[in-house]
């Protein structure tokens, strides 16, 4: 007992307060995994309904086998869904939701038509769990997202019926998805940046509704994916909703490819093995998030949001070290309870984020840092724009100022991406090159620093502040170099930090390898209750700490 | 789910032990899961926080109003997380496990300390105004209104000019008692050095010299049949802050000293300073209260009753109470640290045995934020108050906190009559000096609602002691404090002003009440104004209201504010405790967004009205409950 008091955090409530960027951590109670709510209420009433509509699927699609007839009772009808989707937003907006969940029910009970879908049922509870997901966090702008699934199914099975209006159809999918981004991201960036030019606009007050980055983005992929003939339309409304709406990747992505999960939306099954690692996944998931980023979060916004004034360097250094961790943390945790709960109910996401903290050079991670965005842009703006065969530099700059862009309104995201475009360039012409010939702790220590400088370009939306900090950063001016306070934050942080270096090492995957291979015996049950106690403590220490939390920044609000 | 699951053939040896374990591994984490999901419903959920001192979460009421803009589920996930059940069981474990993330160089352990600021003690007006004033004093502050027969008065104008923003959180306040002194101090940050919690000083010699100017004042109205005493009490942090530490607080002497030789007109300094010092090394402070303790104010007591030249009973002429288990306000100003919790410490009190002594209450009642509401009946009680039961509030023991006056009559007759001007260190001295003087009247800086001189030379005072602690003593609002008592329900007051005469009717009803929310930028002692927190709501009124207000007329207010505006002071800790003890605010000056002013906003009348009669025999106990 004695030595727990020598152990000690700090919740710097005042700095936390005082947060230079007003905006950060504002959404923060919106309805998120990292929340007891959610784990402790919504999940379990999921699983429990979805298990009861697994077991009607597989009754279903018995009978279907019995009986020819009730194999395919009807196609759907896109008109049908259009209608029924109309009525069901009208009736929404109008405030009468009674309707939109009949007509909800229709476009659910009309995809039971089709002996292609064999679990209409649990479709069904998915849809309906991540549409009151979705709504629990913007009661109002679920509106705006059936809208976009609308529009991109009419759009998917235009492009897809391959004539000459495929082109033209794709074109406005295309233009109709990024102008909604447009309106709700960027209008108020675009009008603030337009009064600065002397234009005389009003500032519109919209607020960013939550995961728009991440279905617009999916749409897109969509569209295209369609275009090129990877894969048809979806003619199920309820089956595109699926795919846009799936609770566990809308708000924090990963970005979803269609390809990826359309077979498995009509068919898919779910193994023990799936189950299990699912699960231990969305736990890895949970306790990144609450356990190591939550707390980081405390350590960071200590040092980053205080009144530059009593900054030491030490602090300075300390305070983005920190932040560096907690934002992977807190993606990473993210996409892994994504991909853990997708896995649960049956669909295999691509990874997100591959130990990025590892990487030799920047042009690693990038490949290794939020793949689904980075494959995405690649995909589907770098490639078309010629990729390395056609002017590479300038389709560099114009992917790394979108993802910049993408990842908030404001100038300092946009800089921060064409820091990442340059560093990127330089780096093709010459670590690239000769990559073996330099010791790799070398590159490694470069690779660090230029991620850590990103992160501070990142983290200050406020370019006086930006200045300040580097500044700071760097020993210029009169900041000291040291302090006592920041002393104790080190020692009082050291195992937390030490931890967060350690789970950013891919130690975890060393672990799977090892449980993998050695299944013998001993070893299995050894790892039998390693693994269990892991997500025994994982689950528990998250819970506790979520009880009564104060801090928990939710940091995909901006997406 | 694992019912349903199409399970794989595993074929060989490999997969059969691999689906053991899974099996294994989904059946333990699983029923953990579950175990946990279902005590969640089948334990009743928590009310309240005995370590926050605050009602958690209300259940949400659902309109399609509060659904639509997305309050109703946020408040329902607030409610589902914050009514856990066992929570302040559950909070005091999840604290052990947010502090074991590292570990503390000489267990020295820093809280809200911004480096480099309160350094400086120089006579320098600024710095008070930021590292003192801007957050923290304004918790101290509360309008009066409609209580007493005054007619309020404005606070000085520079005040309002200096400091728009400091009264921004003024009405945050959760602290009724005894804590408004300790946000102040938290402000300046904490560390907490072994087993014991200290606060940070940061004091202006120049707001010490207007305090010092203020008492010599009182003592140039009371004439010289009054001996007028000024005791500047050291705080913890000056004789157990540790070298690393010193850097972020400020020397008390030198301010201590400073007051005292500003003293005027023949008030007599009362040197608490030595005594405590001499005595440092026995338990004059409590460790996990921001407090000083019993021992320590017999030191002080003493030494005043040695200046004023009156009797003194030695300490064994006292029956010793101990109650043990004590851990004080500054577990939870520290974070809950639990180093705090593992080391409670003993709360002792001394009780007169040879002396006889009547204590009579007069209870403030308070309304939301603390800001009085109404008076209750005067009634007799015992001067101690039992908390045994309460420990987190045992040194409310004395008196039984803060919003009052105390009048007590005792056997000893030698033609003095005391009068104390005090914060929360006061509360610990009355009971040494029972033998030293006839009677004692017992009254709070923030709860005060006569004109000092009157009320004074009404009850005969002979001697009149300021006993403040050093942060208080150079702290702006308690000057400001101190200088509206002197004008405040002077019956004589001109009626001059304008802009604040129509505002002041409707805070008889006790609007201003809780119409300033804790956004509002009142001025500071706006307490007293009505007025001024209606109609000046921001700093950037240029020439606020004057010095003296309306002449309310004197009982017909009273009575009604009495009847129909007492609040039940429980209301207040549910509005406001959860934002000051959850999250101590910082300077909200750094957050616009905070700052709407919400002057507009108003109570309605009907809400007081309908808990009146509840309050009305609120006891000491209500009160302090309700306190916090």
């Amino acid at each position: 007992m004695e030595n727990v008091s020598t152990n000690s955090r700090e919740i710097l409530c005042i700095s936390n307060e005082r947060r230079s960027v007003p905006d950060k951590g504002a959404q923060n109670d919106k309805m998120v995994f990292a929340d007891l709510l959610f784990i402790y209420v919504f999940l379990p009433l999921v699983i429990i309904f979805y298990l009861i509509a697994r077991g009607c699927d597989a009754v279903l699609n018995k009978q279907r086998r019995r009986n020819r007839k009730l194999g395919i009772m009807f196609n759907e009808s896109p008109v049908v869904n259009i209608a029924l989707m109309g009525i069901l937003l009208v009736f929404y907006v109008l405030g009468k939701p009674a309707v939109s969940a009949v007509m909800l029910a229709l476009i659910l009970l009309y995809s039971f038509g089709a002996e292609v879908n064999e679990n209409p049922f649990a479709n069904a509870v998915l849809i309906i769990f991540s549409l009151i997901f979705y709504a629990w966090g913007e009661p109002m702008y679920i509106v705006l997202m059936l809208v976009s699934v609308m529009i991109n199914y009419v759009v998917g099975l235009m492009i897809d019926r391959g004539t000459k209006r495929s082109k033209p159809a794709l074109a406005l999918g295309v233009v109709l998805n990024i102008a909604i981004i447009c309106v709700f991201k960027y209008s108020g960036f675009i009008a603030v940046n337009l009064n600065a030019l002397g234009l005389n606009v009003d500032v519109p007050e919209i607020n960013l509704p939550i995961g728009i980055s991440f279905y617009t983005f999916q749409s897109l992929s969509y569209l295209a994916d369609v275009y090129r003939g990877k894969v048809s339309g979806q003619r199920s409304m309820s089956g595109l909703l699926l795919y846009i709406s799936m609770f566990p990747q809308l708000i924090a992505g990963p970005i979803v490819r269609y390809t990826t999960i359309s077979e498995e939306i009509n068919t898919r099954s779910i193994s023990l093995s799936d189950v299990s690692e699912g699960s231990f996944r969305f736990l890895v998931g949970l306790g990144k998030k609450v356990i190591l980023a939550n707390q980081l979060s405390v350590l960071s916004s200590h040092f980053l949001d205080s009144d530059f004034n009593g900054l030491s360097m030490a602090g300075a250094w300390i305070g983005i070290i920190a932040f560096t961790f907690q934002i992977y943390f807190d993606f990473s945790g993210y996409s892994d309870m994504a991909i853990g709960l997708g896995r649960c109910f049956g669909f295999e996401f691509d990874e997100n984020f591959h130990y990025p903290y590892i990487s030799a050079t920047i042009t690693d991670f990038w490949r290794r840092w939020h793949i689904s965005m980075g494959s995405f842009f690649r995909d589907y703006v770098y490639i078309p724009l010629g990729g390395n065969r056609r002017h590479q530099p300038l389709n560099i700059i114009v992917v790394w100022l979108l993802t910049g862009l993408w990842h908030g309104a404001s100038w300092n995201f946009v800089l921060w991406g064409l820091y990442f475009g340059l560093i990127l360039i330089i780096e093709k012409h010459t670590i690239v090159k000769m990559q073996e010939k330099i010791p790799k702790l070398f590159l490694h220590i470069y690779s660090i620093f230029i991620i850590v400088f990103g992160w501070v370009i990142f983290y200050f939306e406020d370019f006086s502040r930006l200045g300040g900090f580097i500044k700071i950063l760097f020993g210029a001016g009169s900041a000291p170099k040291w302090d006592i306070i920041t002393q104790g934050e080190i020692t009082g942080n050291l195992y937390l930090l030490i931890i967060a270096v350690i789970c950013s090492l891919p130690v975890g995957e060393l672990i799977e390898e090892f449980y993998n291979r050695s299944m013998t015996k001993g070893g299995s049950a050894l790892l039998t209750v390693g693994k269990s106690i892991c997500a025994v403590t994982l689950l528990a220490v998250s819970t506790l700490l979520l009880i009564g939390d104060t801090n928990n920044p939710f940091l995909y609000f901006r997406f | 789910m694992s019912m349903n699951l199409k399970i794989n053939r595993y074929d060989t040896k490999k997969e059969k032990r691999r689906k053991v374990s899974d099996i294994i591994y989904v059946v333990i984490t699983l029923t953990l899961f579950a175990a946990v999901g279902v005590s969640m419903f089948i334990f009743p959920r928590s009310t309240e926080s005995e370590l926050e001192k605050r009602e958690l979460a209300k259940f949400p009421k659902f309109s399609f109003e509060t659904f639509a803009s997305g309050e109703f589920t946020q408040s329902l996930n607030t409610y589902f997380s914050d009514t856990v059940p066992f929570r302040d069981d559950l909070m005091v474990v999840s604290s052990m496990i947010r502090n074991m993330t590292g570990f503390r160089i000489n267990n020295i352990k820093f809280y809200n300390v911004t480096v480099a600021e309160n350094v400086d003690t120089e006579p320098a007006e600024t710095l008070a105004f930021e590292t003192e004033e801007t957050a923290g004093e304004n918790v101290t502050e509360r309008v009066v209104e409609g209580i007493s027969p005054n007619a309020q008065t404005a606070v000085p104008e520079n005040n309002m000019q200096q400091e728009p923003f400091s009264e921004i959180t003024t009405a945050e306040s959760a602290e009724a008692i005894d804590m408004d002194d300790t946000v102040n101090i938290t402000n300046n940050g904490i560390v907490v050095v072994g087993t014991r919690a200290l606060m940070f000083y940061g004091g202006s010699y120049t707001v010490g010299e207007n305090y010092a100017k203020v008492v010599s004042e009182y003592k140039k109205q009371l004439g010289s049949g009054v001996n007028v005493y000024c005791m500047v009490i050291p705080t913890s942090v000056e004789f157990y802050c540790p070298e690393e530490a010193k850097q972020f607080t400020s020397e008390q002497l030198g301010n201590i000293n400073n007051i005292y030789s500003n003293l005027q007109n023949g008030v007599k300094p009362v040197d608490a300073y030595t005594p405590l010092n001499l005595h440092k090394d026995e338990p004059i402070y409590f460790r996990t209260d921001h407090h000083w303790s019993s021992l320590g104010a017999y030191y002080a007591a003493k030494q005043f009753a040695e200046t004023a030249d009156v009797p003194f009973s030695d300490l064994s002429e006292y029956d010793e109470k101990v109650v043990d288990g004590y851990v004080g306000t500054m577990y939870s100003y520290a974070e809950y640290n639990p180093v705090l919790k593992n080391n409670p410490e003993d709360f002792v009190y001394y009780v007169p045995k040879n002396v006889e002594y009547t204590t009579t209450y007069h209870n403030y009642t308070l309304g939301e934020n603390n800001v009085i509401v109404g008076m209750q009946d005067p009634y007799d009680a015992n001067f101690f108050v039992d908390f045994s039961n309460n420990k987190s509030m045992l040194y409310c023991t004395f008196m039984g906190g803060d919003a009052k006056i105390t009048h007590i009559k005792t056997s000893t007759r030698n033609g003095r009559k005391l009068a104390i001007f005090k914060d929360s260190y006061g509360n610990a001295l009355p009971q040494f000096l029972f033998g030293s003087f006839e009677e004692i009247f017992v009254m709070d800086m923030r709860f005060f609602t006569y004109n000092a001189i009157d009320y004074l030379k009404e009850n005969g005072i002979t001697d009149l002691l300021f006993a403040n602690n050093a942060f208080h003593a150079t702290t702006k609002s308690t000057v400001t404090h101190y200088e509206t008592f002197l004008t405040q329900g002077r019956q004589t007051a001109p009626a001059e002003t304008t802009a604040t005469t129509p505002v002041s009717v409707p805070a008889v009803t006790g609007i201003p009440v809780t119409g300033i929310s804790p956004q509002v930028k009142a001025p500071p002692v706006t307490s007293t104004i009505p007025p001024a927190t209606a109609t000046v709501p921001t700093g950037t009124t240029p020439a606020p209201a004057t010095t003296t207000s309306p002449p309310v007329t004197t009982t017909a207010p009273v009575t009604t504010s009495v009847t129909s505006s007492a609040t039940t002071t429980t209301a207040a800790p549910a509005a406001t405790s959860v934002t000051t003890t959850s999250k101590p605010k910082s300077e909200t000056t750094d957050k616009p967004k905070t700052t709407k002013p919400k002057s507009e906003t108003t109570s309605k009348p009907e809400t007081t009205k309908k808990t009146a009669e509840t309050t009305a025999p609120a006891s000491t106990k209500g009160e302090i409950i309700s306190a916090d």
